[in-house]
């Protein structure tokens, strides 16, 4: 026990205070943050200002009903978003006007206009012409407001009592809320399925970062023949049990530090707490899972014999897990599909497929217990048959071994 | 004492050690010697117990090994490397805790070991930083930090400078006089010759000789004379009582016939070149090494 104790103490301390450890810490969660931000800092977080927009409107007609419409935008429940400017001239032809207004877009003085071109009665040809394109935000609402405008005088044209047109106009939105035991579930659907992408996502990485880590010490350790001094100084049992303690020490450090970052991150709810409802068996799934890849990677990092080799299984490996990303749409639609339940029962995809389906479906007790124990199972035969190749394996030097030679290593 | 017998060990179909049996005395130097590829590290890695004897038995001080075993051996592998990013007292303190020393007692070890093989100002720095004889020492230092009862060193003399080399002779000089037990496994005939009380002398996994040094060259010996002379070579090698005949770039090596006596012999070649040099000399390690590997073929 002391050299176990000795060996995780050494393989912790050792890589905690490496550069790539501590860049991960800061760079991971930078990066998560930027992703999850950077869209809405792009596009909704434009800077509110006053925009010019100007309206040529052959039937003269709409410019007050959509000036009405619009003006109920405002920047900070004051001055109105949105001045407009009817650029409609009796005297002028359609080409004099759009190209007098496509001057004064140039130059500035307005941030688009629109054009609308009414051919006959039902007929309307609507356009927006700005210098840049793709203000979704803007045109989402110019288009909304064309065409309540075109449906409101419309109705007003047969006759309908304004307050059925503007009943007929309004829309119902459908929510969407899961049926839990004991209270109702208020939680958004959404933010519960990316919960278990945020837990799935971590898991991967972790297991990527600790099987990558793990892997290049042991080929460090083969390349210098110090696993020889290792082996004449602890059993290989100690030095295998050592590893994986140092090294999940190390994974739960990282996850440990992103959790902090987590929570001061959750006053401004960029990370919703109230999703991790299931965080007893999904902390559950997730280490065991992380104990099932790490000595997975024990055996691999006994047969690699260059970086390059390490580098593409770690890679292969990990992209399993990535699997419910693949399936999570049928697993929604369908959460009893066959091939989903198959998954639950396969050691390498229970942790992350588990991950998946706790939050968008009911799992029973059974099925809960049941994927628990051939998880604990897995990992007592992964280590066994690890240590077998470890004990063998990290003394054969150069050659990399056959699947023949391996399978007899396990069987010694 | 370290008792070794019958040690047989197979790689699937190839035999890498056969039947072999040898013991190792406290105080006394222990060469295991042999060409490439002889058996010489699988025959250490059993003893070390880092892969499991085929059949045969180890046992030191008269009990077979346990892991209490592991306290007990200091290991300097042929191939030498450390955790390159890893500061010198890191990893001497972590080598001692391996072997069950406790913190104070590996950092004062570390200390001391330092300071004798005058490396003391490296103590903080990283591995990558020391040139290579220094990374060297400080494996040397992780091997014996422990104090060990049985030491294993593989060609520990290799990537040193006469200094050190000699710094390196002194320190397994005061092992032997404490009376520890230690194998020295070399292809350096030289040095073996001056260090090694016993030798073991394997090729393809078997034994071919074993014994005292001086018994082995005393029975090896045979007749042979060192000779430095100006005049024609061939109309020595061509004498009935010339056996072998090895010429080096400023003498030769004579191996005579048993019957002939090397005066006899320096007052007929006196006769046919000019003799600046004559001597009796016993054959050396590295000579014996040779005809016998050459012989077992």
């Amino acid at each position: 026990m002391k050299k176990i104790w000795a060996i995780a103490k050494w393989e912790y301390l050792e890589k905690v205070k490496t550069k790539t450890f501590i860049v991960s810490i800061i760079i991971t969660p930078l990066i998560i943050i930027a992703f999850s931000l950077l869209p809405t800092l792009l596009s909704d977080e434009e800077m509110p200002r006053i925009k010019t927009i100007g309206i040529i409107d052959t039937s003269g007609t709409y410019f007050n009903l959509l000036r009405a419409e619009l003006e109920a935008y405002k920047i900070e429940n004051t001055q109105p978003q949105y001045v407009l400017i009817n650029l409609t001239e009796k005297n002028k032809t359609i080409t004099e006007i759009k190209s007098g207004a496509n001057d004064a877009v140039l130059k500035g003085k307005l941030e688009g206009y629109i054009l609308l071109l009414f051919k006959n009665k039902d007929s309307l040809i609507a356009e927006y012409r700005s210098e840049s394109i793709g203000n979704f935000k803007d045109i989402g609402r110019f288009e909304r407001a064309v065409n309540s405008v075109r449906v409101q005088k419309r109705l007003q044209q047969e006759g309908i009592n304004p307050d059925l047109a503007s009943y007929i106009q309004s829309k119902v939105e459908l929510k969407h809320i899961k049926v839990e035991d004991g209270a109702e579930g208020k939680q958004d659907f959404l933010i519960t399925f990316f919960s278990s992408f945020i837990f799935i996502l971590l898991l991967m990485m972790m297991v990527v970062y600790s099987g990558q880590m793990l892997v290049r010490s042991m080929l460090e350790e083969r390349s210098n023949r110090l696993i020889e001094v290792l082996v004449s100084s602890s059993t290989p049992e100690e030095l295998l049990a050592g590893k994986i303690i140092g090294l999940s020490s190390l994974g739960f450090t990282q996850i440990f530090i992103w959790f902090l970052i987590g929570l001061a991150l959750a006053g401004s709810t960029l990370i919703p707490l109230g999703a991790f409802k299931n965080i007893l068996p999904m902390l559950i799934y997730f280490v065991l899972g992380f104990l099932f890849y790490t000595s997975l990677f024990v055996g691999i990092g006994s047969i690699v014999t260059t970086e390059q080799e390490a580098q593409q299984i770690t890679t292969y490996i990990s992209l399993i897990l990535l699997l419910p990303v693949v399936i999570a749409m049928p697993a929604i639609q369908n959460p009893d599909f066959i091939l989903i339940k198959i998954f639950s029962y396969i050691p390498l995809t229970i942790p992350s497929v588990m991950l998946l389906r706790l939050n968008i479906s009911p799992v029973s007790t059974y099925e809960l217990i049941f994927t628990i124990l051939i998880m604990l199972f897995s990992i007592i035969i992964m280590i066994k048959v690890s240590a077998k190749i470890f004990r063998i394996g990290i003394l054969s030097y150069g050659i990399k071994p056959k699947f023949k030679d391996i399978l007899t290593w396990i069987n010694e | 004492m370290l008792v070794v017998e019958n040690l047989t060990k197979k790689f699937k179909d190839t035999v890498a050690v056969n039947h072999l049996s040898f013991a190792v005395e406290p105080g006394k130097i222990f060469g295991i010697l042999g060409p490439n590829g002889a058996g010489k590290t699988t025959t250490l890695r059993t003893v070390l117990n880092i892969i499991k004897p085929t059949s045969g038995s180890i046992s030191f001080d008269g009990k077979p090994i346990t892991d209490e075993y592991y306290n007990i051996i200091g290991y300097l592998p042929e191939e030498r490397g450390l955790y390159q990013r890893s500061k010198v007292i890191d990893i001497l303190t972590y080598f001692a805790s391996l072997k069950n020393l406790n913190k104070f007692d590996a950092l004062s070890k570390a200390d001391e070991w330092l300071e004798k093989l005058n490396i003391s100002h490296y103590r903080n720095k990283k591995i990558i930083e020391l040139s290579k004889g220094n990374q060297q020492k400080i494996q040397l230092i992780a091997a014996i930090i422990h104090n060990p009862l049985l030491l294993i060193l593989d060609e520990p003399f290799t990537g040193f400078d006469p200094i050190n080399q000699q710094e390196v002779k002194e320190l397994i000089l005061t092992f032997i006089s404490e009376g520890k037990t230690i194998i020295l496994s070399t292809h350096q005939m030289e040095l073996a010759e001056k260090l090694c009380e016993n030798i073991l002398l394997i090729n393809k996994g078997n034994e071919v000789k074993s014994g005292k040094l001086a018994e082995i060259k005393r029975k090896f010996g045979g007749n042979n004379v060192k000779l430095e002379f100006s005049g024609d070579k061939n109309s020595i090698n061509q004498m009935p009582e010339v056996l072998g005949f090895d010429t080096y770039s400023n003498y030769s090596e004579i191996h005579l016939k048993d019957e002939v006596s090397p005066a006899k012999f320096l007052k007929q070649i006196i006769q046919k070149v000019e003799v600046n040099h004559f001597s009796v000399i016993e054959p050396t390690l590295n000579k014996i090494f040779i005809d016998l590997i050459n012989e077992n073929k």
